[in-house]
């Protein structure tokens, strides 16, 4: 049988059981324990919920349009919100799980940006770089993982670059080991990019690398202006000379990593510096990795 | 159909990433934990076993507080109130975070206070603690039973010393009288006295046993102590052997690399040289096709050539037999010389030389 398709029997079966589920997450729950086991029990009601708002949302502000990639978006945001709704829930109680969730997608569809939408970035390419970019912002292994996937850099390179110091070094490693295990894995996952589009990216990468890697290039500075907000001390883009002045005194190693890695003019500056090892390597420019 | 099913399947991935929770993560104890208000990182919190703090102050009122692991998994959260403060108690595995966040008219404030779990050794002592606290009298020889029991026996010798002050004091207040002969009663008397003295030296035996048990007691106490430090120790060294492997590993890999390169340059230097060899091989190859070709060129036009002097030989024997008829000798030598021609042609053919002189000579 088809994943996804009942038969109308056990479709019959699940009418009441999600009605009564429904019921119950409607009811209100007093303690955190009954919060998680009314909300555990019923996760896919509550996600397609989750993204049945997200996907009205879309059809009001007019971007939605009925294909796989709006479906998986809507999925995508819905299992974020989901996510964070079931952590937040805990400290909420006592209340009414199913109204609280509405409340909880409501507040992030009410900001100015809940998220980044851009019919390029709801393609494979663009999903891809939407989804590596946006982990960046909220994991440290996936931001240093960024260095490599766009500028195809190894954590020895990563080092010389950012000019970072013994203590940090580590850090960097094992932020690419952690990613090679199992970040870049998850995040593919939670993209909805499967093994078929990745393959079909990398033949069109192999037949066209200059015209692939440039409209990666553009999609990356779409995707690094917008993720690049998550970091507000670190948001402003520096002059050469208080990026000299930062790499000679040794300050703010956490900034150049977070900037660098999202900000590809800044990246460049740094490299123009000259300074220790970085010149010594090629100018890095955007060229897609595809595998971890 | 496929687009249904491959949304299906995606759905069905995300249900399970969230059923897994916060065991998705894969960072360990010792690795940061990440805090972040209103979706905006604004520092990390230390795990790495000591109790560390993150205060923050904001100049927007805050609507959430996330902590994430370093691989962006949810650990934890909370949501603001709209004013006043909140706490919550987050715990990771072991661990606990405590959260305060608190709204104020203008901006807000959040406090992460990171509490590791109690160690092992920590744990041990409050559970044999435990069990001394409900067998009391019974000698336990680790610390905090250790003090209670030295509490007990200085209040025991205490008594007995009063007890024996005053008795004493009684002895001596009391008058003298005449020696009288021994009764019942002085021997009643002198019992206790043989009692005191016992109770004396048990007194002294126990003040030993006391110090002995306050010498051992402050050596085990210097014993813990020397353990807790270096199990204090212990995960630092472990992250300090773990990042050292790592820069081993990452060095040897670039040897790896290099003796890679080394043996790149090497093939490329051969497979250099092999393909000049063959290209000399194959210009070699050419010159003697050119030439192969021009000496066939040569043999088929001496070839020609053999066939127009063969033709006007015949033509000139003809004319000749017709001239002279009554010399019949030298026709012959003609023919003759006509005959064992053509097996020398190819001679002439090969040898270019020879083909310059005249074959026949008429």
């Amino acid at each position: 049988m088809t994943p996804g398709v009942q038969p109308i029997s056990s479709r019959e079966q699940a009418m009441p059981d999600c009605t009564a589920a429904l019921g119950r997450l409607e009811e209100v729950v007093s303690t955190a324990e009954e919060f998680d086991r009314v909300v555990s029990q019923a996760l896919p009601i509550l996600l397609d919920r989750a993204a049945s708002r997200t996907k009205r949302f879309l059809r009001e502000t007019g971007q939605w349009s009925d294909d796989v990639a709006h479906e998986k978006f809507v999925l995508r945001w819905g299992a974020e919100y989901l996510e964070q709704f079931f952590v937040y829930g805990r400290s909420e109680v006592p209340c009414r799980p199913l109204f609280l969730l509405d409340s909880v997608v409501a507040k992030h569809h009410s900001r100015p940006e809940p998220f980044y939408y851009h019919p390029d970035l709801l393609k494979p390419l663009g999903r891809l770089i939407d989804g590596l970019v946006g982990r960046a912002s909220i994991s440290r292994d996936a931001l240093i993982a960024l260095y490599h996937h766009c500028y195809g850099l190894g954590p020895g390179q990563v080092i010389t670059v950012l000019r970072l110091n013994g203590s940090e070094s580590p850090r960097i490693y094992k932020n690419f080991q952690r990613w090679r295990d199992s970040g870049w894995n998850r995040t593919i996952e939670n993209m909805g990019i499967t093994e078929d589009e990745l393959q079909r990216l990398n033949a069109q990468q192999q037949q066209h690398r200059h015209r692939f890697n440039s409209d990666a290039e553009q999609m990356l500075r779409f995707a690094q202006a917008h993720y690049r907000k998550s970091e507000p001390d670190h948001y402003p883009c520096l002059s050469r000379h208080q990026w000299e002045d930062m790499f000679r005194q040794g300050y703010g190693i956490e900034y150049r990593i977070w900037h660098l890695a999202l900000c590809l003019d800044c990246l460049h500056t740094a490299w123009d510096l000259g300074l220790d090892g970085a010149s010594a390597m090629d100018k890095p420019h955007v060229v897609l990795q595809l595998q971890p | 159909m496929e687009a249904e099913q491959d949304c299906a399947e995606y759905r069905e991935r995300l249900l399970k990433g969230m059923r897994a929770g916060i065991r998705r993560s894969v960072c360990g104890a010792a690795d940061l934990i990440h805090v972040f208000v209103n979706h905006r990182r604004i520092g990390v919190l230390d795990g790495t076993g000591v109790e560390t703090t993150l205060q923050a102050q904001t100049d927007v009122r805050i609507d959430i507080v996330q902590l994430r692991s370093e691989d962006g998994v949810l650990l934890g959260g909370l949501l603001a109130p709209v004013y006043g403060f909140r706490t919550s108690r987050i715990s990771l595995m072991r661990d606990t975070i405590e959260l305060r966040v608190q709204n104020y008219a203008q901006g807000g404030s959040v406090r992460a206070v990171y509490i590791p779990a109690p160690s092992f050794w920590h744990r041990a002592r409050r559970g044999l603690v435990g069990v001394a606290d409900s067998a009391a009298p019974r000698p336990v020889t680790f610390a905090g039973s250790g003090v209670r029991t030295i509490a007990f026996t200085q209040v025991l010798l205490a008594v007995a010393l009063v007890w024996l002050v005053a008795d004493r004091i009684t002895g001596w207040m009391t008058p003298v009288r005449p020696p009288l002969p021994a009764t019942q009663a002085e021997v009643h008397w002198a019992a206790p006295l043989g009692e005191v003295t016992k109770l004396e030296q048990q007194l002294v035996e126990l003040s030993r046993m006391q110090a002995k048990a306050v010498e051992t007691i402050q050596m085990q106490q210097q014993g813990m102590a020397q353990l807790q430090r270096a199990m204090a120790k212990l995960p630092s060294t472990q992250e300090t052997v773990a990042s050292s492997v790592l820069i081993v590993k990452q060095e040897i890999e670039q040897r790896w690399k290099g003796a890679g390169g080394d043996t790149d340059r090497m093939t490329r230097g051969i497979m250099s040289k092999a393909q000049s060899e063959q290209e000399q091989l194959e210009a070699e190859i050419h010159s003697l096709t050119v030439a192969n070709d021009r000496l066939s060129k040569e043999m088929t036009d001496l070839e020609r050539y053999n066939q127009n002097l063969k033709k006007r030989l015949q033509s000139a024997g003809v004319d000749v037999s017709k001239a002279t008829g009554s010399d019949r000798e030298k026709p012959m030598v003609a023919w003759q010389n006509e005959a064992i021609q053509p097996p020398h042609t190819p001679k002439v053919a090969e040898a270019r030389p020879i083909s310059q002189q005249p074959h026949f000579l008429f």
